[in-house]
């Protein structure tokens, strides 16, 4: 606040820039959620034969996928942390990252599903004539959904991690620690968990209120009869009834009530647990064996799922029990639908740009109480925030256009970038600016000539993930978009329900091209620019 | 030149004053509808699940593009549903001019939808150039028993067809009683897609048109009573289908799209689809084996037309009207018929095209239905609703 006191103008822009992605929500929600606040309305949804089932199936994918994730990237760190084994890992995430959950899904169904990848190996030596009564995919409860959110979010996790762990003053910690004559599942435990957990508990919010109203993946993954409850809510709210609109509505209110609660709970008892834990004793443990490399299953079903993708793509005809393609084609490369590709990148591209400069001027001038306000979107389900986008976009008659669809996706991408930044740049030397000050810079220069080109790393990687996350939008880009721009996503989710598997693969790799093109466009340049300095890398 | 310019300008201002004004209902003449087109685009909503189809309206839109300079965008919708919506929320936001859907693919409840709340343009379709060359014997006049008025123009017409594989099933069931002995026989690998799927829905009719007691009562809008009366024996008979249907008959595909693929893997002994020619379409681009086969019911199988109409909003109206005659026109349904292209039936009177054309349409390819499947009438539209909520009452959850 002192910054912001000190300089009007900074806190100004920064004020109206963010508030131009958000204010027009606040009559947006109204319009889209005002008719849903009737006793008749709460009353058609209870009683909907669906309903109940489909908050199941909400429930356990959603919390199950989230807690999975949580121990997959919690139990690697205390593995691996530090080792050179930790490092591979990190150099290994990006790729990873830059699967979109949508292909990711696409890939593991390919894996997964009666007809796919394991049980085909499966029938190869047990001479299977047809697929098996499997019911790895489409489970009633959302289990092969929950598996398959556990695995993506366990890398954005990892990756939050890294980010973190790579931070001097946890790997100084660290040393001091080992040097003592602590393990490092103790030092883990006594000193870097009670730290890092809390710096996790935003991304992990991020990573639950995403699975709890995920469209493209339960489609894809998710069970059918009846769908979770985000893809009942999002049938609801684009159906032609007026009175199931309403219904979609109130049950997107519901996602956001087991949002609060969950978060309520898990907070509550993370108190509890900082408030009863044990004084540390002094006591020096031996260092535990090195156990089974966790990271190669955590790793290694992201890079099946891309194999099988890849193979998908080039494949001509490829039935059940085959295990390979009968043969393999360029073709559906040659002849792919190249328009959601370009489509898909220009619009990555303009919102990634637009975004990077509005959140160096947030977190250098912004009210900083208000950083919460901006996570919002990240922690409320997308469904209402996009029927509200809707809403003030046809009002304003911007509705199908370019500028709509830009605008919709600055609520995901801003908040991500900031997310991903934050950390760094509030662990920024103070003294550094102090100096820069000192030597007679304007904070403005500071920040140009000192600030920011040290903090370079975390902000090209800031910019990729803005470039990923808009890459990945589904509903902004059905709705504001007005279905008439087709991206890579939407092409991919809508090719999923069924049409060409080889198709599918193509358009679901392309996905997962564009964000990888940015992360190694991101870390090229980091490599670039800090090859004479050791500390900036 | 400059003042020739604005004298064009001003004179499409007067043109559009003209259109919009209530008063003047008397429709265009055609030369003036087609200047009018020229420049505009047009954003044809259209299912987007097919690559046939959507590679046939990417062809479609490059020939109005270099006949008439209309521009046509695809739009690919997943639902049909969708698209009324957003008409719908369109209007009600005041939005009544300036709409973002120009041309919708559509027929049945969609269409019943649209037309009973006012929010399509017309009548136009039956004063289309194209119009003399279409087949009045053809339900071109009537959408699932809704008179069409001229507010939607026929683009194709479809009849329900069953795909299986020759080599796994070389007898194929031809009736509701036929399918539930297969279904037993087979356990696990014969399903439906789950309404309200279109074609789960269809399938739902197909069923109750083989076993209502009832039939005339299908074709009048439903009433508690005649639903009362003509469907207990449809619910009879799925009560004893779905235990032996894909996982018990407690989840079912999502599509048909995906039952075909199901059916590729032989997770499925069965598919189904709307096009006769779909499996020679699917053969072709490699989704299904070269064993598979098209057939039909003995006592004859759904059948309809479906359209194309214009939202009261749109924005490109003529320009929508030129591309809407372009695809009822002879070349383009002689080109929609061929199997290699498409295989969509034609709603034209074929004896009336020149030979050439007539034997475009008359080309079948190996997996296309060839028996002669009798064809019968769908149920009145108001039936969709009614048997998609009393089956996702009954079956819509565990």
């Amino acid at each position: 606040m002192a910054h912001a006191e000190r300089h009007p103008l900074g806190a100004t822009l920064a004020l109206a820039l963010v508030g131009l992605v958000f204010v027009p929500l606040l009559p947006g929600l109204l319009w889209a959620m005002g008719p849903s606040l009737s006793a008749s309305v709460w009353q058609a949804l209870l009683t909907d034969p669906q309903f109940a089932q489909a908050l199941l199936a909400t429930l356990v994918s959603s919390l199950f996928g989230t807690l999975l994730a949580c121990l997959m990237a919690a139990g690697l760190a205390t593995r691996l942390y530090p080792s050179p084994a930790w490092q591979r890992l990190q150099q290994r995430l990006p790729l990873l990252l830059s699967v979109p959950h949508a292909a990711f899904a696409v890939g593991l169904f390919f894996l997964i599903a009666p007809s796919g990848w394991l049980a085909r190996a499966t029938g190869y030596f047990l001479s299977w004539a047809s697929p098996p009564e499997w019911v790895t995919v489409q489970d009633p409860y959302g289990l092969s959904l929950a598996l398959a959110l556990a695995f993506k979010e366990s890398w954005f996790l990892l990756w939050v991690l890294a980010g973190v762990l790579g931070e001097q003053a946890v790997a100084r910690q660290m040393a001091v620690a080992r040097s003592l004559g602590y393990s490092a599942a103790q030092t883990w435990r006594l000193v870097l968990w009670p730290q890092v957990a809390p710096r996790l508990g935003w991304p992990v919010a991020a990573a639950f209120a995403y699975s709890l109203s995920v469209v493209d993946m339960a489609l894809i993954l998710g069970p059918g009869n009846p769908p979770t409850l985000a893809v009942l809510t999002w049938h609801w709210l684009s159906d032609p009834d007026a009175r199931l609109q309403t219904q979609g509505g109130a049950a997107s209110m519901v996602l956001l009530a087991l949002f609060s609660v969950s978060a309520a709970l898990a907070y509550s008892g993370w108190r509890a647990w900082v408030q009863r834990r044990a004084y540390p004793t002094g006591q020096r443990l031996p260092a535990v064996q090195r156990p089974w490399p966790w990271q190669a299953p955590v790793l290694g079903v992201g890079y099946a799922a891309l194999g099988a993708l890849v193979v998908w793509s080039v494949a001509q005809s490829w039935f059940f029990p085959a295990l390979w393609p009968d043969a393999v084609t360029w073709d559906n490369w040659r002849y792919a639908d190249a328009a959601p590709f370009w489509t898909t990148l220009w619009l990555a591209l303009a919102v990634s740009l637009l975004c990077l400069p509005v959140v160096l001027i947030w977190l250098e001038w912004g009210p900083k109480q208000l950083n919460a306000v901006l996570y919002a979107p990240l922690i409320l389900p997308a469904l209402p925030l996009v029927a509200a986008q809707y809403a003030v976009l046809l009002h304003l008659r911007l509705d199908a256009s370019l500028l709509a669809l830009v605008w919709s996706h600055l609520l995901w991408v801003l908040p991500y970038m900031l997310l991903t930044l934050v950390g760094a740049y509030r662990a920024f030397d103070a003294r550094l600016m102090t100096s820069a000050r000192a030597l007679g810079c304007s904070q403005l220069q500071a920040c140009l000539r000192v600030k920011w080109p040290l903090l370079l790393r975390p902000l090209l990687l800031a910019w990729a993930v803005g470039f990923a996350v808009s890459v990945a939008q589904y509903l902004p880009t059905l709705f504001a978009g007005g279905g008439r721009f087709a991206t890579v996503t939407t092409e991919a989710v809508a090719l999923s329900a069924g049409g060409s598997r080889q198709v599918l693969a193509v358009q679901a790799l392309l996905q997962v091209l564009l964000p990888l093109a940015a992360f190694a466009l991101a870390f090229s340049l980091v490599r670039l620019r800090s090859r004479n300095r050791q500390g900036l890398r | 030149m400059k003042f020739s310019n604005a004298k064009t300008a001003l004179s499409a201002i007067a043109f559009s004053l003209v259109l919009a004004a209530p008063t003047s209902a008397k429709a265009l003449d055609w030369p003036q509808i087609e200047a009018q087109a020229k420049g505009q685009t047009v954003y044809f909503n259209a299912w987007g699940g097919g690559e046939a189809i959507n590679a046939y309206i990417a062809w479609a839109a490059k020939e109005v593009q270099a006949r008439y300079g209309v521009t046509v965008q695809h739009v690919k919708i997943t639902d049909a549903a969708e698209v009324v919506k957003r008409v719908q929320t369109e209007m009600a936001a005041g939005r009544t001019t300036d709409g973002s859907v120009d041309l919708m693919w559509v027929n049945g409840e969609n269409f019943r939808n649209l037309k009973s709340n006012g929010l399509l343009y017309g009548p136009w379709a039956e004063a289309l150039p194209s119009w003399g060359l279409v087949d009045l014997k053809k339900p071109v006049r009537s959408d699932f028993s809704v008179p069409t008025e001229g507010f939607e123009a026929p683009w194709g017409t479809a009849q329900l067809t069953f795909i299986a594989n020759k080599a796994v099933t070389p007898v194929p069931p031809r009736s509701a009683a036929e399918l539930l002995t297969f279904a037993k026989a087979n356990p696990g690998r014969v399903s439906y897609p789950k309404p309200p799927d279109f074609h789960g829905t269809t399938f739902l009719k197909q069923l109750l048109l083989n076993l209502t007691p009832a039939p005339a009562l299908l074709q009048q809008p439903v009433t508690p009573q005649a639903f009362a009366s003509a469907t207990p024996a449809l619910w009879a008979y799925l009560d004893q289908l779905h235990p032996s249907l894909w996982r018990a008959g407690i989840a079912f595909p999502a599509s048909a799209a995906a039952m075909h693929r199901m059916l590729a893997d032989g997770e499925l002994k069965m598919s189904l689809t709307f096009n006769p020619n779909e499996a020679a379409n699917l053969i072709a681009s490699r989704q299904l084996p070269s064993s598979a086969y098209s057939f039909g019911w003995t006592q004859g199988t759904i059948g309809n037309v479906h359209f194309v109409a214009i939202p009261a909003n749109a924005r490109a109206k003529a320009g929508a009207q030129v591309f809407a005659n372009f695809l009822l026109s002879a070349p383009a349904q002689a080109h929609k018929a061929d199997t290699r292209v498409w295989g969509d039936g034609s709603v034209l009177d074929v004896s009336k095209l020149p030979p050439d054309l007539q034997a475009l349409m008359r080309n079948k390819a190996p997996g296309a239905l060839t028996e002669s499947v009798p064809t019968l009438a769908e149920p009145h539209a108001s039936w969709v609703e009614a048997l998609e909520t009393e089956w996702l009452k009954r079956y819509g959850a565990r």
